[in-house]
């Protein structure tokens, strides 16, 4: 691969982007013009928008103590300083009886007749036209409003009732039930005349009629909020005065007097929004009524604040911004870098082959890699300065917005517009690059797998649709960076851009940053590989459309099975160990740890390693291929592969202790339940060879014929068999979850992975894997010999570890022991190394003759 | 320049299972020398070229062009040839000279050759006047002159030339032809793929009739004149066909 022929296909992949207008439009243009107009919009609509008022009413209004509740200026509105937005006054029109009154005898014809309440209203009526002076300006009460009001009024006393009854049958539930439970009877106090069920349920069917009858009523009317004070209510505060001056005890009395009732609708949303209002200007006026009660009781007005807690928002301005950032960067980030990716991809992709200029470039010097590298980098291009062009715009936008708001709903946001400090947009800029590449990549293997351009738009919409969740997954406030979160593809780099814009701090801060960072390449880079193996496919490159049919596949799946199994049958069938241990995850290691508990739970690990690891490959190599035995590298290997086996398992245990207790800082630490469940296992009465075969045996088996038979036989139909053993070890890592152990075992699966594919055979690489399980349990069953043997060297080759209790867990090697290691180590492997790259020369010649000179030579 | 052993390519069909597009099919070309492939659509001509050209990877068989192996050292190969074919594409958003300089580039010239090149290349074969017009603009004849230009900007010893001139006007195809004679004129060892049974006549030196996948005969058209005792081309390889489907048709029967 040449740097020149990179740069020669990048740089005539950018001009040739640049030339079309629609890739401009979409990257630079949009970006710059979208959000601007989007703002305008945004301001045109929050000027001309008006929030529509809504009404409220109130019946009884004079039986309210002061202070007013309403405008003593205009009676239609309630009193500015009640809200906590004072602007919030103006969106709520205020209706009360007084507005009968104005002109009460135009509609006395139509007020119902035989209202017992009538004459007591009509008399609080007029009383109260007389204090705020209605003058001629105001706006008259339509129609609708004033018979509703008189309906209103007329239901007063059902209204009261409900009220009532609710209230009653709240409480008398609980003491029902205790009666029920409590073979001695309580004494009650209020809900006394209910003592018998008959009663109850009187009460209860009274309360469901009148309950039908008003839902129905206030269904459909006029007003979204209805409060009613109920009659007597002025007398009944008088009283609790009277008896609060006199300190008498008042409990009884105001849990039984009556109490102003607020109707509303939460299933209408105007109801809702409204309700929301009034509840917060009651609120705030029944605090300033109970002070003026207490004043007149003598009594401090502070008193009700005694144990009141004082709120300061100690969020900063700039933090109140970083945390809109934080949400907005990462989502704008993520989109914009999958849709600046896959148009130009799309067109580099499909759109090359579809032109027909693809032969063209295929017949120039220039390799299969190369191009598409060349390729990459101008999609890479395009992807981040659409992400960046979008945030910029978008971000100058919000901020000259939020600026220039000095009035509206807009104001109290001002603050928030100060601009992400520059090691934020560091930060951006840092995480976007490995994302876009990845993105970038992603959306290349597409359009190079699609025939058509209209086949590739295909695919964006489900690689936009996982994006999107991940993202919002990412935003969510309960999901927090961590060591697994880290290592995935979008949630990482989203999770850690968020925190970084909110500049919080986390312990190993750093530790995410390189595991974001590096898992962010290792998927850019994996995407990349894909995008060039999907390039140098044949049947890809020269797909024809044809008609696809389920039936002829699958039947093409039988009859032309192969030897071994293809390159995606490996991939389904990690898809499908993948799915079930995930449908396994809850199965294993329980809470408890006694004998008995964790014989089952070995046992259960034993099943779900057979069930979940070893069944599929089996199967899949039965059904799908020709050569099953051959597939799962089911023959006696040469007896030197057994030597290195065992040589490579006593070897590596020492080495990847050692490594482990290097990494440990590195990576989070081992679930308790782990770590729990293995120093059980040393104490708990469990035969030693359910553990071995638990843990060593049944690993040993079913994931060597998963990983290194099944997977590692399809991965091998790459070119390169350095790529089949690297991507199945990173198999093998993936289905140990654990990060630490994760990284354990995809070392351990490149080294059994070189094994496998030079001895052709799975026995060593299972003899290697039961030793290595086998030793590492050994080595908490002989802690006593352990201790001795390190005593009696002088931790010479190896200290023992002990847990916080005194207890040897294990030994921690020195140099001494680890350099032999690390040396056999290197031998055994460097073998394995010379004897795969004469197998591959040995390949080459069979298939395609001696590399002889040709049969004519060149002048 | 060429030669070909035994190369077979298989590919692996949905309907039928594996296919052999090419089946053990050898040949030589030498240098100077105008090499036909005649034979029908679907006979195997262009899945043998794009072997040859390394964009397809054969199944078994060796080939090598201008010296070098077609699997082992495809970039080499590919740096000795030129490949045309009437469905190797323009770029729609390069003009003429960019994109013939672009391939100059690819193929490693020095930048003083390439532009002395490209000024004689734009003289012989007419193009001044689209050096500027960029490829969605031009007409299929300006398109094949760029095509041919792109071909030749890197002087290389071998060229194939797998249909060109099909879906052409009798004269861009005249044109076409013409600058293939003088190709060979200037030593170049040529390959020339055709359906088109007066182009073999008028123009190659030696052919090999390609049925099937099978390469069914082979030799200069005295040759197989003279050895089938047929002096009419296209009689000829009418009867070729026919000898070589009619024992299969009996068998399946």
């Amino acid at each position: 691969m040449t740097r020149r022929n990179v740069l020669l296909i990048f740089l005539r992949e950018v001009r040739d982007q640049l030339r079309d207008r629609r890739t401009l439009f979409m990257v630079a243009i949009l970006p710059m013009l979208l959000y601007p107009a989007l703002g305008i919009g945004i301001a045109q609509m929050t000027t001309t928008f008006s929030e529509q008022q809504r009404t409220v009413a109130i019946i009884g209004f004079d039986e309210l103590p002061p202070p007013p509740l309403l405008d003593p200026t205009n009676r239609h509105r309630f009193v500015d300083s009640l809200f906590d937005t004072p602007a919030d006054a103006s969106k709520l029109f205020v209706i009360t009886e007084a507005d009968l009154a104005v002109d009460v005898s135009v509609i006395t014809d139509e007020t119902p007749s035989a209202d017992e309440n009538a004459d007591s209203t009509t008399a609080g009526a007029t009383a109260k036209s007389e204090s705020p002076e209605p003058s001629k300006a105001e706006p008259a009460v339509s129609e609708t409003l004033t018979r509703f009001l008189i309906s209103a009024r007329a239901r007063r006393a059902n209204i009261e009732e409900l009220g009532r009854l609710t209230l009653q049958l709240d409480l008398v539930a609980p003491q029902t039930s205790a009666k029920e439970s409590d073979a001695e009877p309580t004494v009650t106090s209020e809900a006394s005349d209910v003592s018998d069920k008959q009663a109850l349920s009187t009460l209860k069917a009274r309360h469901k009629e009148l309950q039908d009858e008003i839902q129905r009523w206030f269904r459909d009317a006029p007003v979204q909020v209805l409060i009613v004070v109920p009659q007597g209510y002025h007398a009944h505060l008088d009283q609790v005065n009277k008896l609060l001056k006199q300190r008498r005890p008042l409990d009884d009395f105001l849990s039984t007097g009556p109490r102003p009732i607020i109707l509303q609708n939460s299933a209408n949303d105007k109801s809702m929004v409204a309700y929301g209002r009034v509840r917060s200007a009651v609120r705030n006026w029944s605090q300033q009524a109970l002070r003026n009660q207490l004043v007149a009781a003598e009594l401090p007005a502070s008193l009700p604040s005694a144990v009141d807690t004082t709120m300061l928002d100690m969020a900063v301005a700039d933090e109140i911004s970083a945390s809109l950032w934080s949400k907005l960067f990462p989502t704008l980030l993520m989109m914009m870098a999958v849709t600046g990716a896959f148009y130009p991809a799309v067109d580099l992709g499909a759109g090359e082959k579809e032109r027909g200029t693809m032969e063209t470039l295929l017949i120039s010097p220039a390799t299969r890699t190369e191009i598409v590298i060349g390729k990459f980098l101008t999609v890479l291009l395009f992807s981040l300065s659409t992400a960046f062009l979008n945030i910029a715009s978008m971000g100058l936008t919000a901020k000259y917005m939020l600026n220039s708001a000095t009035a509206g709903r807009l104001a109290n946001l001002g603050d928030v517009a100060s601009f992400p400090p520059v090691s934020s947009l560091v930060w951006v800029a840092m995480i976007g690059i490995p994302l876009a590449a990845m993105f970038s990549a992603l959306s290349l293997a597409f359009a190079m797998f699609a025939r058509s351009t209209k086949e590739g738009q295909y695919y964006l919409t489900p690689l936009l649709m996982v994006t999107m969740g991940l993202t919002m997954f990412t935003l969510s406030p309960t999901v927090e960076l961590n060591a697994y979160y880290s290592v995935l593809p979008i949630v990482g780099p989203g999770l850690l851009l968020k925190t970084l814009l909110l500049s919080q701090t986390m312990p190993n801060m750093a530790a995410y940053i390189v595991a974001v960072l590096g898992s962010s390449i290792v998927y850019s880079a994996l995407a990349l590989w894909w995008a060039i193996e999907q390039f140098a496919r044949e049947d890809i490159l020269f797909r024809e459309a044809e008609r696809f049919d389920l039936k002829l596949w699958v039947k093409h799946l039988f009859r032309d099975k192969e030897p071994t199994p293809t390159f995606s049958e490996a991939g389904l069938c990690l898809v499908t160990i993948l799915m079930l241990v995930f449908v396994f995850m809850g199965v294993g290691a329980g809470q408890t740890f006694s004998a008995n508990a964790m014989q089952d739970a070995l046992i259960k690990q034993g099943i779900f390693l057979m069930v979940a690891v070893g069944v599929p490959p089996l199967l899949m190599a039965i059904l799908l291929t020709r050569n099953p035995l051959e597939t799962l590298k089911l023959r006696w290997p040469e007896w030197r592969y057994l030597v290195v086996a065992v040589g490579l398992a006593f070897v590596l245990q020492p080495i990847s202790l050692e490594l482990a207790y290097r990494l440990s800082d590195f990576f989070p630490p081992v679930p308790e339940v782990v770590t729990k469940f293995m120093s059980a296992l040393k104490e708990v009465d469990v035969p030693w060879w359910m553990t071995i075969a638990a843990l060593a045996l049944a690993p040993a088996l079913f994931e060597e014929l998963a990983f290194r038979g099944f997977i590692l036989s399809g991965l091998q139909r790459a070119r390169n068999p350095w790529v089949a053993i690297v991507l199945s070890s990173l198999a093998f890592g993936a289905i140990h979850m654990i990060p630490s152990q994760a990284f354990n075992a995809m070392l351990m699966g490149i080294a059994i992975g070189l094994l496998a594919v030079t001895s052709r055979s799975l026995i060593p690489g299972i003899l290697l894997h039961f030793l290595y399980n086998a030793s590492q349990i050994l080595v908490g069953r002989f802690s006593t010999e352990l201790e001795t043997t390190a005593a009696s060297t002088d931790d010479f080759l190896f200290s023992v570890v002990v847990d916080p209790e005194g207890k040897v867990v294990g030994y921690d090697p020195h140099f001494p022991l680890l350099f032999p290691c690390v040396l056999a180590g290197a031998i055994l492997l460097a073998f394995l190394v010379r004897r795969l790259r004469r197998q591959e020369e040995e390949r080459l010649r069979l298939q395609y003759g001696d590399p002889t000179p040709p049969m004519t030579p060149v002048s | 320049m060429i030669e070909v052993d035994r190369l077979t390519k298989e590919f692996s069909d949905l309907r039928r299972g594996s296919v052999a597009a090419l089946e053990a099919v050898s040949f030589n070309v030498q240098a100077g020398e105008i090499f036909g492939l005649l034979g029908p659509n679907g006979a195997g001509k262009t899945t043998c070229l794009r072997l040859l050209s390394t964009v397809l990877q054969p199944t078994s068989g060796r080939a090598h062009v201008a010296g070098y192996d077609v699997v082992r050292q495809p970039e080499q190969v590919r740096a000795h040839i030129g490949f045309m074919s009437n469905n190797t594409g323009i770029y729609d958003r390069m003009t003429a000279w960019e994109l013939v300089e672009y391939y100059g580039r690819l193929y490693g010239m020095s930048e003083d050759l390439l532009q002395a090149r490209l000024n004689e290349i734009f003289e012989t074969l007419q193009m001044n006047e689209i050096r500027d017009v960029l490829g969605s603009k031009m007409s299929t004849g300006m398109k094949q002159k760029v095509s041919i230009a792109r071909t030749i900007i890197h002087d290389p010893p071998v060229l194939i030339f797998d249909e060109p001139t099909s879906g052409l006007d009798v004269l861009v195809a005249r044109a076409v032809l013409k600058a293939v004679e003088q190709l060979r004129e200037q030593g170049k060892c040529i390959i020339f793929s055709t359906h088109i049974m007066r182009e073999v006549e008028k123009l190659c030196d030696r052919v090999a009739i390609i049925h099937r996948g099978r390469i069914l005969a082979i030799g200069t058209l005295a040759e197989l004149a003279s050895e089938y005792n047929q002096p009419d081309v296209e009689e000829l390889f009418f009867d070729l066909i026919r000898l070589n489907d009619e024992p299969q048709e009996t068998t399946r029967a």
